[in-house]
């Protein structure tokens, strides 16, 4: 294995944050939802749109150059830019990136967003509600697929779950508890989507979607955007908010395939989480607080064994012992996660990583004693994976 | 129920043409790499594990286990209104490659990871045959 390289540990930190409204905004575009959070990013960090100089976002599936639409929005020319094409994996992705070009000098202050409009667009029409996908017609299999049924991003992930239940006698009681405890999070952040408590009884009364998954297995259509701003730790002495020092990240992508291999039950956060933890410094004992890619239950049951906070098959027990609510041993996706605040394809996860970090939080929505944040991406065909470690700012 | 209610047939690659032949005559034909010997799936004109690009489209047992499978409840398309609750398995046949399909012949609920199954062919049309599994005989 190729060493990570330790030169970037503790060079740079996010030193802002920014959401959109969050849930349903009709009548505002992807595009307008990311600009919004990151004005509120670059208002937040204390910094003028011109600060910035370097860009890394990602859209919708189908848009072209995005990077380009967003800074002729911005206003701004860069010295870097670009997009990024790893799913949920690309956000953390860009902090990676972010980080690597302003060692390089390449950029100085880079914005990373990422804006979606999934609600307004599975609810423009009955079609597209039934149809209940994101993606244009060219980007779907046209064979090995339709044919069969097999339509979506819930039954790929629910292929995984059903494994793991089949390996390690995993039940839905125990995803039940992820989507519980992510609800109590989100129930103390007012700008989430969910605002009803959700028990687990509730969670095995909703309706089935593609078994093993229930409807409160699958994460949210969302009209969401974030974004976070990388500087290097120098220049964020002079900013506003506390610096939160990037420590490690990592990447890892199972090409040969989401079906291939044992790559449903062991995931690319294994391999992503070694390279990001031997970056930092830190093992799963030192995280605080976790901040998990949920686009579906057992995808953060996964990760989680991947990540070491557990052995693989032990993360049923795992989460069923409350280990991921406030004051448990891991709280994770504090602000609600994909599951019940918003779905931005990790982007939120970012932003609430940093958020901790600052320890700036009222007590009932703060990890307290957190000095290590993880953060994860997944997605593209199921086989991206990244990873990001914070430091208390 | 309008044309839209039918199940969407293949739109072959260049590359999945002859697999799609060879089904409509119900007969289960993947890639068998002249170099190096492997099967491998889905069609493409480069052996995976080796990259050589000389093959054989060869007859295979049609039996293998299946590796997962999940259950549809939800309707995507109109023509699976009628099917639910159904089965999309990958299956991983006795020569090695997996393939996406459906579990047919047997109620959702007895279907489990592992099981042995063997191919069927579903005739969507005159032009189109769709390879398909149930439990291997003999063994339910």
């Amino acid at each position: 294995m190729i060493e990570p390289s330790r030169d970037l540990r503790d060079v740079c930190a996010i030193v802002g944050a920014g959401h959109s409204r969050l849930g349903r905004v009709p009548g505002v575009s992807s595009l307008d939802l990311l600009v919004e959070a990151m004005h509120n990013a670059i208002a937040d960090a204390g910094l003028k749109v011109t600060d910035i100089d370097g860009i890394i976002c990602r859209g919708p599936d189908e848009s072209y150059a995005h990077h380009q639409l967003i800074g002729a929005r911005l206003g701004i020319n860069a010295r870097f830019s670009t997009t990024l094409d790893n799913g949920g994996a690309s956000q953390i992705l860009g902090v990676a990136l972010a980080t690597m070009a302003i060692k390089a000098g390449m950029a100085s202050t880079v914005i990373i967003g990422f804006g979606r409009d999934s609600w307004s667009r599975t609810h423009s029409s009955k079609e597209a509600n039934l149809r209940n996908e994101t993606r244009p017609d060219s980007q779907l299999a046209h064979e090995f697929g339709p044919e069969y049924g097999f339509f979506g991003a819930v039954a790929a992930h629910a292929f995984g779950a059903t494994r793991h239940m089949h390996l390690y006698g995993t039940t839905r009681d125990q995803f039940g508890a992820i989507a519980v405890a992510f609800r109590e999070h989100a129930l103390r952040n007012p700008d989430a989507q969910m605002k009803k408590p959700l028990n687990l009884a509730q969670y095995h009364e909703a309706a089935p979607v593609v078994e093993p998954f229930g409807l409160l297995d699958c994460s949210l259509r969302s009209d969401a955007a974030g974004a976070v701003i990388v500087t290097s730790r120098e220049r964020a002495r002079d900013l506003r908010q506390p610096a939160v020092p990037i420590k490690g990240f990592g990447s890892f992508n199972n090409l040969r395939g989401w079906f291939a291999d044992d790559n449903m039950v062991t995931t690319a956060a294994k391999n992503s989480g070694e390279a990001a933890y031997r970056m930092a410094g830190v093992g799963p004992a030192d995280v605080g607080t976790a901040q998990i890619y949920d686009c579906f239950t057992y995808m953060v049951l996964t990760q989680l064994e991947d990540y070491g906070f557990c052995k693989k098959g032990e993360g049923g027990p795992f989460v069923a012992s409350g280990a991921l609510r406030m004051g448990g041993r891991l709280p994770t996706n504090t602000s609600g996660g994909q599951l019940s605040e918003a779905h931005c394809e990790g982007m939120l996860q970012v932003v609430e990583g940093a958020r901790q970090m600052r320890h700036t939080y009222p007590a009932e929505r703060q990890v307290a004693g957190a000095d290590i944040a993880l953060v994860s991406g997944h997605g593209g065909n199921q086989v991206c994976h990244s990873t990001l470690i914070l430091g208390r700012a | 129920m309008p044309d839209t209610a039918k199940k969407p047939a293949p739109r072959p690659s260049p590359e999945s043409v002859p697999y799609w032949k060879a089904a409509r005559e119900h007969r289960l034909e993947i890639q068998h790499c002249d170099a190096c010997g492997q099967f491998w799936f889905p069609p493409s004109q480069n052996c995976p594990h080796c990259l050589e690009s000389k093959f054989t489209w060869t007859p295979v047992s049609g039996r293998g286990r299946v590796f997962s499978f999940v259950t549809y409840h939800r309707v995507y398309h109109p023509a699976f209104a009628k099917e639910v609750p159904y089965v999309v398995a990958l299956v991983e046949l006795d020569e090695g490659p997996r393939l996406l399909t459906n579990i047919v012949g047997v109620p959702p609920q007895q279907v489990a990871c592992d099981m042995p199954v063997q191919v069927i062919f579903d005739d969507y049309n005159e032009d189109v045959a769709v390879p398909k599994f149930m439990p291997l005989k003999g063994t339910t």
